[in-house]
């Protein structure tokens, strides 16, 4: 290791004094055995549905959706976007941003509708 | 830059008495740990973990936080993005956690066999059990921690402010963090969780729009767009618009404000260097070394055809001296005689002496007579044509069957040749024909010319597009969007076919199978089988050629004609390929994006969220509260804290006001602060809170946790009034 990277203290120790459990002990090196929980996984291994309902919980205190009309803006300008194309399913403000949007390339489009989760992939 | 690291490692861990609790704010961009009763922490880092492979030994390595990313250098870093433990607000992956709080108790200096300190450690609100009761286990179990206190970050920093006199007693914390926003209502002091109401949104995700929005804008710079770079460019150029819909209409009118209002980051860029023409003394030694080099060609091509000549001349020599030879000697000795010349014949010799001759003439540039052979030749040539088989020997009927396909092969160039000379005939005809009406009308010639050129243009270009749709799309037919139609990508005869391909599908399921009865019925196959692309390749090449010559006819008479480009299209799109690159081109410009990003905050549906955003939250929070009254809501609505890292947004408090007051009844006093410092108050908070005479009783030991288990765990809830 070059001598900068150890003087800088860059990598962390695998061996700590004031560790009981030292964590290559935990996890052996090269194989992560513990594969840990999704956040959902957790929600759902936690059975809220179980609990009061009164009781707030972590899905309980979750937002409602948003009781104002929604906000429609160009994907690729941010304008208020009156018009949306049926082809790339895009929104857009005007017909020059009409003309960016047709000449996109596929994947660029993608990303686009990714950006706000309307994007459908088909598995 | 409101966000700085401290990693040095600390030396006076030991100074501290094993009462003194270790106070650690887990937030999920920023990991901080301190000591109880101090103003600062004292070890700050991005809380992210890197697994990169050292590029010299090839070991993989944890690092922790944010380093010089210089010294990254000797690691492989491709398969390495930081890794958080946190997933939204709750810690997920308690084996980056691990090396966190490793580097993080390393750093404070701690140096003895376990942490014998008490631990108060932030987590979200409502921390779902399975992550509380993992980060006690962790605590107790790998550290030897004797306690631990859980509270909440937003719920500190609104009792540090309340301390320091910024808000109420009974109020409201906007927390808005990295992965996600909180508002909290207190009452008395303390948070109300039933009331309090989490979207997920934060900074995490107004960086990442900004990214992703600023690579599709600018793909010729997405290296330069790391996500780094990007919170640089959020932190200090992003603000929260007063009010959306009127911010953009500046931008869409443009102008000098949308000028003023946009931003422009300038790339490294040097201008490449301006090649000078030529000097008159570099062009004349150019010119003279490349007549130096023809002349040596030209040599040299002289010396090979002078020796060919030699060559040829010799040989013809021989050959004359070997006829006149064979001359001298009976027909029937001839082939002995010949045996050693490599001959078998007087014919043979004959002819490549003729052969010899002819290629001498060629070399010597003279004229050869071709074929053109007077028809008394002619007919001596074929002169078993007309003689009946009956008369002829077997050789002799091959020879005639020779001879017959020979004359009319000859026949047919000389029809050919005539064939040639009419057609040329009739273009001498057709130009004289059209000049003469040029002359009549020249004006009206002109204009015939242009509508004739523009109707064969239209052809071909349509012609063009029909094919290059074709293929094009048929290309990328795994675009998966599925939007362009199929009528579109096929040209008319392809349609054709699939039409012819559907009906033979579907009709043949129903009623009687009657298909192969008929013979015609087959012919269906040859229809679809046929590769209908070979068809349409004669027709646009002969319009091509038209065009071209109706363009060149055009230029001829016409100064001001300008061939129009075959693909109109094909000029935007080259236009700045073939154009030096500019200063301007390396500009990341943003305007919009700088208040398009976080307003995501109040508009979560921008990037897809289905959720209400910060202003409607309040309203949510309030609405959510247990005990309702006018007076407790508006106590509560005069007292709002900003806090989190996001709230440093300029304008977030104006717009935040505004929102709320549209949904709060008319007349309600709105106070809105900003926290005293909204990234560091929630440790200040905590630091503060270990301190009190109480805080012990608060905290959860580990004689509890092994004695009591995950219950007592779940039901364990600090006080915050103490």
């Amino acid at each position: 290791m070059e001598r900068e990277v150890v003087e800088a203290e860059l990598v962390l120790p695998s061996h700590f004094s004031f560790k009981k459990i030292q964590s290559y002990v935990k996890y052996p090196k090269g194989q992560s055995k513990v594969r840990w929980k999704h956040i959902k996984q957790i929600i759902q291994a936690e059975n809220y549905q179980n609990y009061p309902p009164d009781e707030p919980n972590y899905v309980n205190i979750e937002s409602p959706p948003s009781m104002h009309p929604c906000k429609r803006i160009c994907d690729i300008t941010g304008f208020e976007a009156p018009y949306f194309d049926p082809r790339t399913k895009l929104r857009y403000a005007n017909t020059e941003v009409f003309k960016i949007i047709r000449s996109l390339p596929p994947d660029y489009v993608k990303r686009y509708l990714a950006l706000r989760n309307a994007l459908v992939v088909i598995r | 830059m409101p966000f700085i690291s401290l990693i040095q490692r600390q030396s006076d861990y030991t100074n501290f008495a094993s009462d003194v609790p270790i106070v650690i704010d887990n937030g999920a961009s920023y990991f901080r740990i301190g000591w109880a009763g101090e103003t600062d922490p004292r070890v700050i880092f991005r809380n992210i973990v890197l697994r990169p492979r050292h590029k010299g030994t090839g070991e993989t390595v944890t690092v922790v936080g944010d380093h010089n990313t210089t010294l990254l250098k000797y690691f492989d870093m491709s398969r390495a993005g930081p890794r958080s433990a946190f997933e939204d607000d709750v810690v997920c992956q308690f084996e980056i956690m691990e090396y966190v709080l490793d580097f993080g108790f390393d750093r404070l200096g701690a140096d003895q066999s376990e942490i014998d300190h008490p631990v108060l450690i932030t987590e979200c609100a409502c921390n779902p059990l399975q992550s509380r009761s993992k980060m006690a286990e962790l605590l107790f179990e790998s550290y030897g921690v004797p306690s631990v206190a859980f509270g909440v970050d937003a719920a500190f920093s609104y009792k540090y402010n309340q301390r320091l006199g910024i808000c109420d007693n009974n109020g409201l914390a906007v927390c808005s963090g990295f992965n996600t926003s909180r508002v909290i209502p207190f009452i008395g002091g303390e948070p109300v969780y039933e009331a309090c109401c989490r979207t997920n949104v934060g900074g995490y995700h107004i960086t990442d729009y900004m990214k992703e929005l600023l690579s599709l804008k600018f793909p010729q710079h997405v290296s330069k767009l790391t996500w780094e770079k990007v919170e640089d460019l959020k932190m200090e150029h992003s603000y929260i618009a007063p009010d959306y819909a009127s911010e953009v209409q500046i931008f869409k009118q443009g102008g000098k404000e949308a000028e003023e209002k946009t931003r422009c980051w300038q790339l490294p860029w040097t201008p490449l260097p301006v090649d000078e023409p030529p000097s008159e003394e570099e062009i004349s030694r150019k010119a003279a070394l490349k007549e130096r080099q023809t002349q040596r060609m030209r040599e040299l091509a002289d010396a090979k055809r002078v020796s060919k000549i030699n060559e040829l001349e010799n040989g013809i020599k021989g050959l004359e001296f070997l006829l006149q030879q064979l001359r001298n000697f009976e027909e029937k000795d001839i082939p002995a005689f010949l045996k050693e010349t490599g001959y078998t014949s007087r014919q043979e010799v004959e002819s490549s002496l003729i052969k010899n001759t002819q290629s001498l003439r060629k070399l010597k540039g003279e004229q050869i007579e071709v074929e053109e052979k007077p028809d008394s030749l002619l007919a001596e040539r074929f002169s078993l044509i007309n003689v009946p088989d009956e008369t002829l020997t077997p050789e002799q009927i091959k020879e005639k069957r020779k001879q017959s396909s020979l004359k009319s092969a000859a026949e047919g160039r000389q029809r050919a040749k005539q064939k040639r000379v009419e057609e040329e005939l009739e273009r001498e005809r057709k130009i004289k024909l059209e000049e003469q009406r040029r002359l009549e009308n020249p004006q009206r010639y002109l204009e015939e010319m242009h509508a004739k050129y523009k109707e064969i243009m239209e052809k071909v270009e349509q012609r063009k597009r029909l094919k290059t749709n074709g293929t094009q799309t048929n290309g990328n037919n795994n675009n998966g969007t599925g939007a362009i139609g199929r009528g579109e990508r096929l040209n008319a005869a392809q349609r054709e076919r699939m039409r012819l391909l559907t009906t033979a599908a579907f009709d043949r399921g129903k009623g009687e199978d009657t298909f192969g009865i008929k013979d015609e019925d087959w012919h269906l196959y040859k229809l679809m089988s046929k590769d209908n692309d070979d068809e349409d390749d004669y027709k646009p090449d002969e319009d091509e050629a038209e065009l071209a010559r109706i363009s060149s006819r055009l230029r001829e008479i016409d100064p001001l004609f300008l061939a129009m480009s075959s693909e109109p299209g094909s000029s935007v799109a080259e236009a700045p390929r073939s154009r030096p690159l500019t200063e301007e081109d390396f500009q990341i410009t943003f305007g919009v994006e700088r208040f398009r990003c976080p307003e995501i905050l109040f508009n979560p549906n921008f990037i897809g969220i289905d959720q209400a955003g910060l202003d409607e939250m309040v309203g949510v929070a309030i609405r959510r509260l247990p005990s309702k009254g006018r007076e407790l809501e508006e106590s509560i609505t005069n007292s709002i804290l900003l806090t989190g890292g996001s709230c440093l947004l300029p304008g977030m408090s104006q717009r935040l006001e505004a929102g709320i007051r549209m949904i709060r009844p008319c007349g309600t006093p709105i106070q809105i602060f900003r926290a005293s410092d909204p990234i560091l108050d929630a440790w200040r908070g905590a630091a503060a809170y270990a301190t009190a005479m109480q805080f012990p009783y608060q905290t959860f030991s580990r004689m509890d946790y092994y004695e009591k288990g995950e219950d007592a765990l779940r039901r364990y809830q600090l006080r915050y009034n103490i």
